[in-house]
């Protein structure tokens, strides 16, 4: 699967830049290289499963792209308003001590709206849903390749 | 001159509210500054919350976004879509020259797509649109617009179908997304859009979620939601849904109803209401009327059956005749055991209404009590009657409560919803009759999908049946007032309403239409009942233009491909759900040969003169005073006499008027910001800035005024909510603390004029006599509930319901090119019950048959995460054209509204062996 995709991107190549392509059927435009008349099989993907610190922590899009969630997340959700499974390991002082979950940074402690100059004591409201903005992973690989540089 | 500003200045205006008029004052310095970071204010691309979003830029790259701690609706934050603003831009298959299907050096429909320049691509599409003007007139050519055009491009459009072509085939996806929104509250208001604000999410008591995913759908103000939740213990959530999701997992309380049955659960409200005399006497006797409409409508099905597939005949049957069920007939407050067919006799005039009394009104609502409505609303079939009851007593205690306040919030499961226009205009009746409009932390607020359906489709007024400020075609002093503010002859715009989105498609395979420019969607994605318009877009003989910045799946079936420039390489503005106007600076250059559509569309107009448009003109079924049957007049004469040639294009009439020019590029206010659309044009005046201060024109004095286009840009300034009367915002319409348009002393003034002159009659229809003007109220609508087109039976046992996912925007053609956001969810799922599972052989992972009486596709099933659904219902997410579901739904629509319902039809799974 991973490889086939990586030559589709491939294929798509000529039309990115350059000299005029070579003619390029519909089939191979878009995410699914398929006809719209197809009915395509949909490809099997797995939910990362490993332990909080099991994985390497992922290289960061960028320091304003909340880290994505490395570890498995089926045994922490739902976030409910009396149980967040995030909070429990993660509402940590800081800094991140070796064998310890990523602090919940200090940012996540400033209520934004109503007092945006004092450090509270608790995790703000706002943040509370830590998945509106953390997403969790599978093994999935890119559908299209990115050109965004970090 | 602000260049000079030191940087303890800059920090110093950040933090201030105070006019201090500092126009086009860069942001403040922050601290990424030293990796020669840029930062410019902008609005996130996606939902309808309209997130205020900061954009960095270097190199003439976009590097990163955060969202504006300034801006009043996301105070800094913003969901997992929106931080991605920056990755979207740069999926490596950017559309960057235009594309054309070709054979042999030349277009042609059955040829693959070749590289060609604009010039090319626009000779043809001009060809093709004569051809299709020739045969036709001007209802054979379409437009299919978007609540994510900007302002500007969605007023360019308008004029150029409605003033240019005097076409009203212009439509957008928002007719898919809040059309029924839009008709209940001109039916309830006279005026759209709502009287609250995100505010009352903090004012009140109680957040009642109909049909509205909002922690998934609008994760910013579910975030406002629970910070509320978390702080204040005797706030409560209540979530009504046809399955657990993402919103119950913060919810108090949890209502699970079956599919259509929330309008029987509104009506219990109402009688309990009355019941318990909860009734604000007061409010309800200033401020409202009661009134009823037409019951057999239809669902918005087609009324032929010549091109349906064999299985969709007996759904289609239903457009014609429905036999009552024998809890319709009770609900009807007819004999139950009686046979009772009944002719939708309505289908053609479902809007119809008139006033009725309250003794009328409440006869209506009697047969809805808690024994009949429980049971027919249930919606899990593994809870108890007597916990479900429980739960719509706690629910009616809450509405009922005097001393509390409550916001009821609802996206697509209402709008989205074969009686949306009813739905919608029920929750306003709780809310009236509880004197809970219009008041800060109480209203009924119907939120919208997208982030400019209300700035730009509904405001700016880009359906087939509108003008901008809530004017319409088929009004003469619309037309009339539209014709001086554009300087057209009179006469020049089309008096019959244009076919809507659904509708187009539906003439696209009857070859009633022939030429389409499909602007900011995708609609052969995102349409149900796609393979009809899959034939039809590929095996008639039609042109089918997408503009995009990536290879949709529309743009697989297209005939010519522009590559179109994205949100931060263009001027723009969105205006979102709570009325509020957001403007924003280009920040980066398109890339390779990408061009604004504003661009696209002055550029395309020149290709037209007037002769060719504005002669004489065949429309069929054009009926109006003034006019011939079926044709519009030539105005050619009366454009001589303004000056106009035959040979004048239609680009110099409409968009390089003499005002326009008049406003100069370079401006100060763009404080050296890049325009592409300039560059592009090689002019030196400004478009975006002159297409809005025109279409400013429009609301100024009318409910509607918007505030000069420097002032959204003033450094004290995060969007502001119309009206904007004397540089102040409405916050709260019809109340006359906040509303400069309400009668000061008045308490609340629902002061929206349409439809606001009504026959009387009683629940069986208006009794001849004189039509009561109704100046000032607003109209509590008796809805009844009633069954949906197509419910489970033997052969299709389940029913479907298709949504969004959080990390996904709509079709998923910019999210699904993030890597994070894909790998969060890379495919679409079948949410499914396990028990439901189990009986079909299928385990989670495993792949199943999904198949409806429109056709069937295959997906993974999976049975927990994020939406637990009951027995009898599956759930799949739209955005995957690869699991592409609207294969499966059906094009219902509300009648009055035309709006899909994407909620519900009656589908079978199978395992795939």
């Amino acid at each position: 699967m991973r490889h086939s995709i990586l030559l589709l991107t491939l294929c798509a190549a000529p039309l990115l830049a350059g000299p005029p392509a070579k003619p390029v059927p519909d089939r191979n435009l878009g995410l699914s290289r398929t006809s719209v008349f197809d009915v395509p099989v949909p490809p099997l993907f797995h939910d990362e499963a490993s332990a909080p610190g099991e994985t390497p922590l992922p290289k960061r899009i960028n320091k304003e792209y909340p880290p994505v969630i490395p570890h498995g997340v089926a045994d922490f959700l739902p976030i409910t308003r009396s149980a967040n499974g995030c909070v429990d390991c993660h509402a940590l002082p800081g800094p991140k001590q070796k064998g310890e979950a990523t602090p919940i940074p200090a940012s996540h402690y400033v209520d934004l709206r109503r007092t945006p100059e004092a450090k509270g004591e608790a995790l703000v409201g706002t943040r509370y849903v830590c998945i509106s903005c953390h997403v969790p992973q599978t093994d999935a690989p890119p559908l299209v390749a990115s050109t965004f540089r970090r | 001159m602000s260049l000079q500003l030191t940087r303890r200045t800059f920090l110093k205006a950040g933090f201030t509210t105070a006019a201090v008029g500092a126009t086009g004052l860069p942001l403040e310095a922050l601290p990424a500054e030293a990796k020669g970071w840029n930062w410019e204010r902008g609005v996130c691309r996606f939902c309808g919350t309209g997130c205020g979003i900061r954009i960095a830029s270097k190199e003439g790259r976009v590097v990163a976004v955060k969202g504006d701690p300034q801006n009043p609706v996301n105070r800094g934050l913003l969901c997992a879509k929106g931080y991605a603003c920056a990755q979207i831009l740069y999926g490596a298959d950017r559309l960057k020259r235009p594309l054309l299907r070709k054979k042999n050096g030349v277009y042609d429909k059955q040829g693959d797509f070749e590289e060609v320049t604009w010039k090319e691509a626009f000779d043809v599409m001009k060809q093709q649109w004569t051809k299709a003007h020739q045969a036709l007139g001007p209802t054979g050519v379409a437009v299919m617009g978007s609540g994510q055009y900007t302002i500007m491009e969605g007023y360019a459009a308008l004029k150029l179908v409605k003033a240019g072509w005097r076409s009203n085939n212009l439509d957008p996806n928002a007719r898919h997304c809040m059309a029924s929104a839009v008709t209940a509250f001109m039916q309830t208001f006279g005026i759209d859009e709502p009287s609250g604000c995100y505010e009352d999410i903090e004012l009140t008591d109680a957040v009642v979620t109909w049909g509205a995913n909002m922690a998934e759908m609008h994760p910013m103000l579910w975030a406002r939601v629970m910070d509320e939740r978390l702080r204040r213990p005797d706030y409560r959530v209540i979530n009504l849904t046809t399955y657990a999701n993402a919103t119950s997992e913060g919810a108090d309380l949890e209502i699970v109803f079956k599919p259509n049955t929330d309008l029987a659960i509104w009506n219990y409200l109402a009688r309990e209401i009355v019941k318990r005399g909860a009734v604000d006497q007061d409010y309800v006797a200033k401020h409202c009327v009661f009134a009823a409409g037409a019951v057999d409508i239809g669902f918005g099905l087609r009324e032929d059956t010549l091109k349906a597939y064999p299985a969709e005949k007996d759904t289609l049957a239903r457009q014609k005749t429905v036999v009552l069920t024998r809890d319709e007939a009770l609900a009807r407050g007819l004999d139950p055991e009686a046979r009772h067919e009944r002719a939708q006799a309505a289908s053609n005039n479902p809007q119809q209404h008139w006033l009725i009394t309250s003794e009328e009104f409440q006869k209506g609502l009697e047969p809805y009590t808690l024994d009949f409505v429980a049971r027919i609303a249930k919606g899990d079939p593994d809870e108890s009657l007597e916990a479900f009851k429980a739960k719509l007593v706690q629910l009616a205690d809450e509405y009922a409560n005097p001393k509390r306040k409550q916001v009821s919030f609802w996206t697509m499961g209402f709008n989205q919803h074969t009686r949306g226009t009813w739905v919608n205009e029920q929750a306003y009746m709780v809310h009236l009759l509880t004197g809970k409009q219009a008041r800060p932390g109480a209203g009924a607020f119907s939120l919208t999908g997208q982030p400019s359906a209300c700035g730009t489709a509904r405001e700016v007024g880009t359906f087939a049946h509108r003008l901008p400020a809530d004017m319409t075609v088929d009004n003469p002093a619309h037309r009339k007032d539209a014709e001086d503010i554009w300087n057209l002859p009179p006469n020049t715009i089309n008096p019959k309403v244009g076919s809507h989105i659904v509708q187009m498609m539906r003439d696209l395979e009857d070859g009633k239409i022939r030429w389409l420019w499909v602007q900011v969607t995708n609609p052969f994605q995102s349409s149900a009942n796609a393979n009809h318009t899959l034939e039809a877009a590929r095996k008639l003989d039609n042109f089918i233009v997408v503009s995009d910045v990536y290879p949709t799946l529309s743009a697989k079936v297209a005939d010519l491909i522009l590559p179109s420039a994205m949100i931060y390489e263009k001027w723009g503005g969105y205006g979102n759900a709570e009325r509020r106007t957001q403007l924003w600076r280009q920040v980066v250059l398109p890339p390779g040969e990408a061009r604004s559509d504003v661009w696209q569309m002055m550029e395309f107009a020149k290709r037209f003169t007037l002769a060719e448009v504005w002669g004489e003109q065949p429309v069929p079924g054009l009926e109006a005073p003034g006019y011939t049957k079926g044709k519009l007049p030539s105005v050619l004469p009366a454009a001589a006499a303004q000056g106009f040639k035959p040979e004048t294009t239609l680009y110099e009439v409409l968009f390089a008027t003499k005002a326009a020019k008049a406003t100069a590029w370079p401006d100060p206010v763009a404080f050296d910001k890049p325009n592409s659309t300039v560059t592009h044009a090689k002019i030196h005046w400004f478009p975006e800035k002159a297409l809005f201060e025109e279409y400013r024109r429009f609301g100024l004095g009318h409910g509607h005024d918007l505030a000069p286009f420097d002032t959204y840009f003033r450094r004290d300034v995060a969007g502001l909510r119309w009206p904007v009367v004397e540089g102040k915002e409405t916050p709260w319409r019809f109340n006359d603390q906040y509303d400069p348009y309400a009668k000061q002393g008045s308490g609340i003034d629902f002061y929206g004029t349409a439809m606001k002159k009504l026959p009387s009659g009683d629940l069986s229809g208006p009794k001849p006599g004189e039509a009561k003007a109704l100046p000032g109220r607003a109209k509590i609508f008796f809805r009844p509930w009633q069954e949906p087109p197509e419910s489970p039976d033997a052969t299709y046992d389940l029913w479907l319901c298709t949504g969004r996912v959080l990390e996904h925007w709509h079709s998923g053609t910019m999210t699904r090119r993030v890597p994070q956001l894909h790998a969060a969810v890379p495919e679409a799922l079948l949410f499914m019950h396990a028990k439901d599972a189990d009986r079909r052989g299928l385990k989670a992972g495993e792949l199943a048959w999904i198949e409806s009486r429109r056709g069937r596709i295959q997906a993974r099933v999976t049975l927990g995460g994020r939406n637990k659904v009951p027995r009898g219902l599956v759930y799949v997410p739209w955005f995957d054209e690869g699991v592409f579901i609207n294969k499966i739904t059906l094009d219902a629509t509300c009648p009055i509204s035309k709006e899909t319902d994407f909620k519900k039809c009656a589908v079978r799974i199978t395992k795939v062996v």
